[in-house]
């Protein structure tokens, strides 16, 4: 995972968490603050309608005692025979008293008239003859059975002496939807009354509710993202649960203000997801820029960009490491300056030392040649002249040394370049081994076998191919070296990556780590009479072809010299 | 003398005869004659001969003959005998027809029989005491004493009829079935004629054994006690008691236990019953009747006007015929001879027990009449209250 992409997450992650852990707060305290309001809102409703409830039961009750105290009923009371002509006095009663219920009951308990339901005279309300005291009490609630159903009444009951017995006046008033309008309505709050004596409400949660209450008659709450609902039973005189009133508060608001808010927190996360990618852009530039200068500047020195010095963007942990780096570096290359220095003090002493060794060798027998000569002088002349001649014969002879020692300098320092040409590998590597064929086959000659692996696909190369050859020469001259007991010698080839590889193995001791680091510095040799100058010509082959040339040994275990060009320059 | 019809229930017990049959039922039960004075049949009763009374004029001056009769009479017998054809001579009038006729008389004195006449001025021109001087029909209607009258002219020179209208100053006025009795002024001289109006259900498409449930649940006492306040009589049987005499052996009480037993063990299907929309008395019947099903498990929705499956009806007298009353309410398309009390009971107790009619109430009709309105045989007749037999004594207050 990238640093940006570190960042960005973090960031994301930062802001959409605060985002959510504010929503939910504000969110719950919205809530909880719209409960209070639903809580007050019910109660405020709740007593509005008990006030109501009990300032109409006063006014029925006042109403009852007119009808009570009415001419018709006292006339009643006073001669209650016949009651038939009284059939409709309740219609009449009611009318004038502006009450929904009227019915006026006989001291036998049987309706003498009955307002809400005329037909009902003769029936028995036997409920009235069991109170004594109806003009002491209040106003009730009760159901009232009607011709086409029943209804909810608030009823108040008075009583007037008839001869030995009672006269019951009951009346009183609906307490149905028209009640609930009549109240001052209160903003977002419903109220609805539903009677126990009809059938249940469709399913939804106020039928839930009132089927709650029906079962357990006490105030309940019922919340839903709509309304919260709030059920009062109400009861009647012998405490049967007759309606239920319902106080609806419309949590529409809430659920506007939560979905605003959720909106809000999801509109400020996707701002501060794309906070967090524009603040992940401009940190990682910040941060990874110097860091990607470094890494740049460390593959540069890796590639031996010595000189190379990372741009100090800060001062702060990055620009140390910047300042660490350049010191570093400005440390690696005084190194490297003064290891090519030491180097190049060495291979000069080297180079004297090789030159003085081989120019000792033939200067010393050039010397004693040219001092036998002048002793030679005082001889006969048939004695110098054969004095003569062998010294001018060994004279010539190692002046021939000298030449030819000085020519392989001259070559080496003289190294023309490659003039390429497309080169059959295997063709190259045939015609070296067989070069060599005749030396190998030499009398006293340690046994060496060649071994010839050419690869089919090697194909062709561009090089120099007297360049090529004299490269794949030396290093088997110098495998050749290196089995003096004999051994085997093996020339391969092969390709692949876009590349063919020449390989020359022996079979001979084998060179140490050092040896191998050391191998290809001009003039450094492991032999007794090497100029030290073959594989560096081979390397200096390689190199001007473009290729590579590396060498895996173990001591005891043979050498290998693996040499790689381009199929294409 | 004016005279005022509230809700123009009933009226068919008030007599204030324009037009005249040939005979009539008088209130011992016998036949006797009116416009004919006399008559005879074949042995067959297919050929009636009736001799018309003399010196008889419409009010318009013609005579009464027989060809000023034959129209009328052959208007009023068709529908019964179809092939009826009349022969007429002088004063005599022969009725013929190839089937028998022995209810010919019976149907003559019916007041559909009227013999009357119709000019362009005048839509009935009849021979009875009283002549038509003004008319629009369902509001008033002016009569005149009819100075040639052949029974001697009336008490009264004129009687103007109002109707659709209250109280008012009239003379006689109606007394509606209902509260509005109660209302009276006390003192007030009153008429009631015997129950002579059946109020029952009818049914049309019912269930009878629903209906015969129906029936034992009715508590039919406090329909005519309290609904009609004493006007009228709880009716178990369709002709009142006093006209068939046999009434009493269909009388029972409400069995509302047993109505319920039948009605758990039949199919529930709803009711209606339909009442005639604005009317007030028979409103409340039905509702009654709908309380008094509940009690008994059946459902009944009244219902103003309307075709309900059981309708509220009422059919009131139009004679003192026992046989013609039954057959009015209950008719049959091959009637048995009714001449035979014991044949009318069979008739209306298969007609009861086949439960399409529930009888419920037989309603009286009641006149309040002003104290200065006297009639000459106050309560001799109970069917009708004759305008013919009242006069007015101008000296008292209206």
């Amino acid at each position: 995972m990238s640093f940006r992409t570190k960042v960005f997450l973090s960031i994301t992650a930062t802001v959409v968490l605060a985002v959510w852990v504010v929503a939910a707060v504000v969110s719950t305290l919205v809530s909880q603050s719209f409960e209070r309001r639903d809580d007050q809102r019910t109660a405020t409703a709740v007593g509005q309608v008990q006030r109501e409830i009990g300032r109409r039961g006063a006014e029925v009750a006042r109403r009852v005692e007119a009808v009570a105290e009415s001419e018709a009923v006292q006339r009643l009371a006073v001669n209650p025979g016949d009651t038939s002509q009284y059939f409709a006095t309740a219609q009449t009663l009611a009318a004038e008293q502006s009450l929904d219920f009227l019915e006026v009951v006989g001291p036998d308990g049987a309706i003498i008239s009955s307002a809400e339901w005329p037909a009902r005279f003769g029936y028995k309300e036997d409920w009235l003859t069991q109170s004594a005291d109806w003009n002491m009490q209040p106003a009730f609630l009760k159901k009232e059975d009607l011709s086409d159903g029943s209804a909810l009444g608030l009823i108040a009951v008075r009583s007037v002496k008839a001869g030995d017995g009672m006269l019951y006046v009951a009346g009183g008033q609906r307490l149905d939807k028209e009640f609930l309008d009549s109240l001052q309505a209160t903003d977002g709050v419903g109220l609805q009354i539903y009677r126990n004596f009809e059938p249940r409400e469709s399913p939804g949660p106020a039928a839930v509710l009132v089927d709650d209450v029906r079962r357990e008659p006490r105030e309940l709450k019922r919340v839903t993202d709509a309304a919260s609902i709030t059920a009062i039973p109400l009861e009647g005189r012998d405490k049967q649960l007759l309606a239920i009133l319902l106080v609806e508060n419309s949590r529409t608001e809430l659920v506007s203000l939560k979905r605003y808010i959720q909106g809000t927190a999801a509109a400020v996360g996707v701002a501060g997801v794309l906070l967090g990618l524009m603040l992940s852009f401009w940190t990682a530039a910040r941060v990874t820029r110097p860091l990607r200068d470094l890494a740049s500047s460390v593959r540069d020195v890796a590639v031996g960009k010595w000189d190379t010095r990372a741009k100090v963007w800060s001062s702060d942990e990055v620009g140390q490491l910047a300042r660490v780096f350049n010191a570093m570096t400005e440390q690696l290359v005084e190194q490297r300056d003064r290891m090519i220095q030491a180097e190049r003090v060495a291979a000069w002493r080297e180079l004297a030392r090789r030159l003085a060794h081989e120019l000792k060798n033939p200067l010393f027998p050039l010397q004693i040649t040219i001092e036998n000569l002048q002793r030679s002088r005082e001889m006969a002349p048939e004695q110098f002249d054969e004095v003569f001649r062998e010294s001018t014969s060994t004279l010539l002879a190692e002046l021939g040394h000298l030449k030819t020692i000085i020519g392989r300098f001259s070559d080496f320092a003289k190294m023309p370049a490659p003039e390429l040409e497309p080169v059959d590998v295997n063709q190259v590597a045939r015609e070296v081994i067989q070069l060599f064929e005749a030396q190998l086959r030499a009398p006293g000659r340690p046994p060496v076998e060649t071994k010839l692996q050419l690869g089919a696909d090697a194909g062709q190369v561009p090089a120099d191919p007297d360049q090529l050859r004299r490269a794949l020469r030396n290093l088997v001259l110098n495998a050749l070296d290196a089995m003096p007991q004999g051994g085997a010698l093996t020339v391969r080839t092969s390709r692949h990556d876009g590349k063919v590889a020449l390989e020359v193995s022996d079979t001979g001791e084998g060179l140490t780590p050092e040896e191998c680091d050391r191998l290809f510095t001009p003039y450094y040799t492991t032999k007794q009479h090497g100029t030290g100058l073959g594989l560096a010509i081979v390397q200096s082959v390689v190199s001007d072809h473009k290729g590579t040339i590396t060498v895996q040994s173990e001591p005891g275990k043979g050498t290998t010299f693996r040499i790689e060009l381009k199929v294409t320059m | 003398m004016e005279l005022s019809n509230a809700d123009g229930r009933g009226g068919s017990a008030l007599s204030m005869p324009i037009a005249e049959t040939l005979v009539r039922w008088n209130s011992r039960g016998e036949m006797e004659p009116v416009l004919a004075v006399a008559w005879q049949h074949d042995p067959d009763y297919k050929r009636w001969r009736f001799s018309l009374r003399p010196k008889v004029t419409f009010h318009d001056g013609e005579a009464l003959t027989g060809a000023s009769a034959a129209p009328a009479l052959l208007a009023a017998l068709k529908p019964k005998y179809s092939d009826v054809s009349i022969e007429t001579g002088g004063q005599a009038v022969e009725v013929k027809a190839e089937h028998p006729m022995p209810d010919l008389l019976d149907v003559l004195a019916l007041p559909g029989a009227a013999i009357f006449r119709k000019s362009d001025a005048n839509a009935l021109i009849g021979t009875g005491p009283f002549r038509v001087t003004a008319s629009e029909p369902g509001r008033h209607l002016t009569l005149a004493s009819f100075d040639d009258y052949w029974g001697g002219r009336p008490y009264l020179d004129a009687v103007a009829i109002e109707f659709g209208t209250g109280r008012g100053h009239a003379d006689l006025f109606d007394i509606p079935v209902g509260p509005a009795r109660r209302i009276l002024p006390e003192g007030l001289a009153t008429w009631s004629s015997a129950p002579r109006t059946l109020v029952a259900i009818t049914a049309s498409n019912a269930d009878p054994a629903l209906l015969q449930a129906l029936a034992l649940a009715i508590d039919r006492g406090p329909i005519g006690n309290v609904l009609a306040q004493h006007n009228g009589e709880a009716a178990f049987a369709l002709l009142p008691h006093w006209l068939s005499g046999y009434a009493f052996l269909f009388q029972s009480t409400p069995d509302v236990p047993r109505a319920k037993q039948m009605v758990s063990q039949l199919r529930r299907a709803p009711l209606s019953l339909s009442y005639p929309a604005n009317d007030l008395f028979l409103r409340s019947v039905a509702e009654r009747v709908a309380l008094n099903a509940r009690d008994a498990g059946i459902a009944i929705q009244p219902m103003p006007g309307g075709n309900g499956n059981l309708r509220l009806v009422e059919f009131p007298l139009e004679s003192e015929d026992a046989a013609h009353e039954l057959l009015r309410i209950a008719p049959q398309s091959n009637p048995p001879d009714l001449t035979r009390a014991e044949s009318l009971y069979q008739l209306e107790r298969t007609l009861l027990d086949e439960h399409r009619i529930i009888p419920l109430v037989h309603l009286r009709e009641t006149y309040g009449i002003a104290p200065r309105v006297h009639f000459q045989k106050p309560g001799a007749d109970l069917f009708e209250l004759h305008l013919e037999d009242a006069w007015v004594d101008q000296r008292a207050a209206p």
